[in-house]
């Protein structure tokens, strides 16, 4: 499958890449890893006249520690951010949530972590060939009046099954991005528009640069599961991300996150208010809080992703409670200390 | 949009070529260099027929721009191996009859060589999760996960010495 023909634009200062940016506008696109912008392009789902590579930009790689929180370069490689030390420290869900990405040899070396933040939402009745497509009238995200995951919908309902964005989003992270008009740094919650057709709020002049996790505390442990068919390569049908931060054998602060079910990863903000104030060893409240994350993901989810819609939802419940148990278990570790 | 000159090595040797920007790494592979070692599957990251190494770590040849790979330094299937006969590798999976229609037997030597350049004594568990993005429609998998294991048992110390 050949690539459409495109303008290759290789800036070799953060500033320069800006100023193409800027001047591409909606035209152009950002070249990381490429390991999701290229598949889309091979498809023809996207067609930028111009690509911006980032790979001279040393100054976007790297996991540093900055001000009490993990500052991550947006195109740090999947790989790099999963060996970092403080990741696995701070972060275990996140190292996780990515290690599970499709496979070593294909995103982990090339892929980067703001790429995979970044990447589009996806449909069994959008991510297929152009000549698949050809065969029907385009649907909400390609530009016509129609979905196909659900009768009658009057938006697009693709789903966002990123693992990272998941993770990210338990996590409490910030992103920057940058422009020529400056710089902008908001909760990655705030990165979605919950938008199937246009789903980040990411402006045609802007760069992400950083990822920035904050260090909720000594005790503070996360998680990741997912379901997916196999157990490489593919994308989760259904995943959950948790953060637990306790004190004195005591939930004081959790964030539950479920992906691959609406068009943005969703935060159960209910189902871990449940938990605050309970013993890190309550099984049940873990129990309730899960089944309470179900319930709400149920409301966003549709058939498009494979898998019965049906059971990419009770599969919420069982991951958030192995999730919920794997952190509780790993806060108490760190908090009887070494 | 013409064409623009790249620079890198392809097993140990120099190259200059003019390519597209929209010519992936694959395309300059096979159809400029002749390496038609490296096949095209899916062409879309899935399969893994396409893997080669890149400074050393296995990409996908297929998804990655000719252009992004400028002085860089590139193994093919073409490189593993050298004057003195055929790496450790190839040799295992030909004994161990890990080659059935061989399709995919270039991406899973050099996803194997990745992991074996990186960990010489895998375990097991570590050469299923290497070859994991790499799909063969024929053998099972088991010979190749035991080729793999053969060939690093035979050389505990990095195999190849690029030329």
């Amino acid at each position: 499958m050949r690539l459409p023909r495109f303008d290759y634009l290789e800036p070799h200062t953060l500033e320069e890449a800006l100023e193409m940016r800027s001047e591409a506008g909606e035209k152009g696109e950002v070249l990381a890893g490429g390991t999701d912008l290229l598949v889309r392009m091979k498809q023809r789902l996207k067609k930028p006249s111009f690509l911006i590579t980032l790979k001279h930009l040393r100054e976007l790689e790297g996991v540093k520690m900055e001000e009490g929180e993990l500052a991550i370069g947006a195109k740090t490689s999947l790989r790099d951010v999963i060996r970092s030390p403080w990741v696995q420290r701070y972060a275990n869900g996140l190292a996780e949530a990515l290690s599970s990405v499709g496979a070593y040899t294909i995103q982990h070396v090339r892929g980067t972590i703001g790429g995979n933040l970044c990447q589009d939402t996806r449909c069994l009745y959008y991510n297929q060939s152009a000549f698949w497509r050809s065969g029907r009238a385009p649907c909400h995200k390609a530009g016509g009046k129609i979905c196909y995951a659900r009768e009658g919908s009057d938006r697009c309902r693709s789903t966002n099954q990123s693992d990272g964005a998941t993770a990210l989003l338990a996590l409490d992270a910030r992103v920057t991005l940058r422009s020529l008009r400056g710089e902008r740094t908001i909760p990655v919650s705030d990165l979605f528009t919950m938008k199937g057709e246009a789903p980040l709020d990411i402006r045609s002049d802007e760069i992400l640069t950083t990822i920035r996790i904050p260090i909720a505390s000594q005790s503070a442990a996360s998680a990741y599961e997912r379901i997916s068919y196999r157990s490489a390569i593919d994308f989760p049908v259904a995943c959950a991300a948790v953060l637990i931060e306790a004190e004195d054998k005591t939930i004081r602060r959790a964030r539950i996150a479920v992906g691959a079910m609406g068009n943005a990863p969703l935060l159960m903000i209910q189902a871990a208010e449940l938990l605050q104030g309970k013993p890190l060893e309550d099984e049940g409240v873990r129990k309730r809080a899960a089944r309470i994350a179900m319930d709400h993901a149920s409301a966003f989810a549709v058939n498009n992703v494979g898998a019965t819609v049906e059971w990419r939802v009770s599969m919420v419940e069982v991951l958030v409670r192995r999730a919920l148990r794997r952190a509780c278990e790993a806060a108490r570790g760190i908090g009887e200390g070494p | 949009m013409s064409k623009r000159i790249v620079k890198f090595r392809v097993n140990g040797e120099e190259v200059e070529l003019a390519v597209e920007p929209h010519w992936t790494l694959l395309e300059a592979l096979r159809e400029e260099l002749d390496l038609t070692g490296t096949k095209e599957g899916c062409s879309e990251g899935v399969c893994g027929s396409c893997t080669v190494l890149v400074d050393g770590a296995p990409v996908r040849a297929c998804l990655t721009l000719a252009l992004e790979v400028e002085g860089r330094e590139i193994l093919t299937v073409e490189g593993l191996g050298g004057p003195d006969g055929l790496d450790p590798l190839q040799r295992a999976f030909i004994e161990r009859g890990a080659v059935q229609c061989g399709f995919c037997t270039s991406g899973m030597l050099m996803a194997a060589k990745g992991l074996l350049l990186e960990n010489p004594n895998p375990s097991q568990e570590d050469i299923k999760r290497a070859l994991a993005g790499n799909i063969c429609r024929c053998t099972g998998y088991i010979k190749i996960i035991e080729a793999v294991e053969e060939a690093a048992s035979l050389s505990p110390t990095p195999i190849h010495e690029s030329r």
